[in-house]
């Protein structure tokens, strides 16, 4: 039985960084019930990392983002392929690559509408993640679509790109919206 | 190559949680159901190869070196495979070759998955916590960011085969969740048997569209085991082997925005096609009598018809509705239950679907018995959009000896078997 419950409610709220009264709702079989000797017994845990991540050769592109609200691609200088993301080298001729600027401009080419998401985008459905195709680009990027209503995605819509106000330098610094929102 | 036989399965329940286990106490549970049906001890295993795929499901890295130990195999050969939703599968291939190869007699496949030790306080259930862990898997830079989910993963080639081919129709997903959930009746081990109707999966909330809440597969815990063997040992150890007399591996691009066609499986083509011309098969459609395919979500199914060149593009949707997929039809799907109705423990799940498929050639399945199962097919996915596919062909030992592709059953597409 646990001896201090308050204690040990406390010591495992700054653990795994959850309130004490959703750890204490979990839990409460074993805080307030009277589990036999052999049950099975369970711990709150977490599985936690801090990073200083470098986004090497493909820096300028979030930069450019975050700076400057300007996507960028990559051109193969053998093939001529433009990518995005970017790479600043080529997985077919092995040779690098160069930026380029990209248009505004895009279409879905598939996409889905997230309605059950995982705990971070839990109170975010729904949601449209979508492979864009950006005009300038020969690859497809993941995005996300804002629309009024999901239900109006579709194939081959047209889009918009849009900007965070205040960007990170990551994925999230921008979206799309449709063609004609955002004009 | 040496011949490869299947001497021994051994599969625990399936089911949303298993309070009572650790991974490592699963794991010793399959691996001792395994042994006892080969006939064997621990002394007589060769090496082992671990499908585990998640590190936050475990609460663990590196778990199989602590279950090596925990099983009594200390000293012995092995390797972890861990390949996503394929990992089971990609890790019978990786034993296979071992044996193929000659380096081992008797190697041991164990795949195993706690995926339900994670815990969303907020919500009071794993499941949003449990699709966090996933998403590790997607590309940490470019992809995770996006909120993307397994089912959304599955979701965009599925709509851009919709798009193009105006298949599959929600009807005739809705159709192969009511087949796999039905076949999981006939399944002792599996977690969601249930009987329900087409409406019943229509009207289920909406997961991930074009995903209803039955369209999909559940989070299983679990663990599976087989024992393979080469040709003389597995002759020693039975008159009824399995055989592996095909194999085939795939990873596609796993930035899905690369591919040249979205509307396609391609992994799943790719080493259905190095299988299928490993085994000598030439019309699968006709010269398969079942398989075991990756129903992660039932449109995934439909999709892995076409991929494997049981049908042709677009045309897998009317393989369900024709019944041809049924167990009353000529080429049973899942009869398992598959991911869908047996359930997703996703590191053991390919090892389950070949044990599954060798106990059916074997005539060893009971109620889900498919008459005259000879040649089977174990398709085994994973990874972002599909991208991996291990694919294995099963098959009974007098197929394999006589190879009288050309006299097998002529059943033509679309008929039912009586």
């Amino acid at each position: 039985m646990i001896q201090n419950k308050e204690q040990w409610l406390e010591e495992a709220s700054r653990k795994i960084k959850v309130p004490k009264e959703l750890i204490a709702r979990a839990f409460h079989e074993e805080l307030e019930g009277n589990p036999a000797i052999d049950a099975p017994l369970e711990v709150p845990d977490i599985m936690d990392i801090t990073y200083k991540y470098t986004y090497g050769g493909i820096s300028r592109f979030f930069r450019e983002l975050r700076d400057n609200q300007q996507l960028y691609g990559t051109k193969c200088t053998t093939c001529g392929t433009v990518w995005l993301p970017p790479r600043i080298n080529c997985n077919e001729c092995y040779a690098p690559t160069t930026w380029v600027k990209l248009g505004d401009t895009a279409r879905i080419v598939t996409y889905t509408i997230v309605y059950y998401a995982t705990s971070v985008f839990y109170g975010k459905t729904p949601y449209v993640c979508a492979f864009v195709k950006v005009d300038g680009a020969d690859t497809l990027i993941m995005q996300n679509v804002f629309l009024k209503d999901v239900r109006q995605a579709k194939v081959g819509m047209k889009l918009k790109i849009q900007f965070k106000e205040n960007r990170n330098g990551d994925m999230g610094d921008f979206w799309f919206v449709p063609a004609q929102e955002a004009l | 190559m040496n011949k490869v036989g299947i001497v021994g399965i051994g599969t625990t329940q399936f089911k949303a949680r298993w309070i009572d286990k650790t991974y490592y106490e699963l794991a010793y549970d399959a691996a001792k159901l395994a042994l006892e049906d080969a006939g064997i001890g621990k002394k007589d295993v060769g090496g082992v190869v671990y499908g585990i795929y998640n590190e936050f499901f475990e609460r663990q890295f590196m778990p199989d070196v602590y279950i090596h130990n925990y099983i009594g195999m200390g000293g012995k050969p092995s390797v972890r495979v861990a390949t996503g939703g394929a990992t089971g599968g990609a890790a019978v291939f990786v034993a296979w070759s071992w044996i193929a190869a000659g380096l081992y007699d008797t190697v041991m496949v164990l795949g195993v998955e706690k995926a339900t030790d994670n815990y969303n306080y907020t919500v009071g259930h794993p499941t949003p916590e449990t699709l966090k862990a996933i998403l590790f898997s997607g590309d940490m830079t470019f992809e995770n960011p996006m909120g993307l989910t397994a089912a959304a993963s599955y979701a965009l080639p599925l709509i851009a085969h919709i798009n193009k081919y105006g298949t599959p129709t929600e009807r005739q997903m809705a159709m192969v969740s009511v087949k796999n959930h039905k076949n999981a009746m006939n399944n002792p081990i599996a977690q969601s048997p249930k009987l329900l109707t087409v409406d019943d999966v229509l009207n289920s909330k909406m997961i991930t569209y074009p995903f209803k809440f039955y369209d999909n597969c559940l989070y299983s815990e679990g663990a599976s085991a087989i024992i393979l063997a080469s040709e003389d040992k597995a002759k020693a150890l039975t008159d009824n082997p399995a055989w592996i007399s095909g194999v085939g591996l795939s990873l596609d691009k796993a930035f899905a925005g690369e591919r040249d066609d979205m509307t396609i499986f391609t992994s799943s083509q790719y080493a259905g096609r190095d299988a299928y011309a490993m085994a000598g098969i030439k019309h699968p459609r006709t010269e398969l009598d079942f398989a075991e395919l990756h129903d992660a979500f039932t449109g995934a199914e439909i999709l892995s018809y076409e991929a494997f060149n049981l049908c042709g593009p677009g045309g897998g949707g009317a393989l369900i509705e024709d019944g041809v997929v049924e167990m009353t039809g000529d080429l049973p799907v899942s009869p398992s239950g598959g991911l869908i109705g047996c359930g997703h423990a996703v590191g053991a799940t390919g090892v389950m679907q070949t044990g599954e498929a060798a106990l059916q050639v074997q005539g060893r399945a009971d109620k889900r018995q498919v008459k005259n199962a000879r040649v089977g097919l174990v398709q085994s996915i994973g990874g972002p959009a599909t991208a991996w596919t291990a694919a294995m062909i099963i098959e009974r030992i007098d197929t394999v000896k006589a190879k009288p592709a050309a006299q097998k059953k002529a059943r033509r597409p679309g008929t039912r078997r009586t």
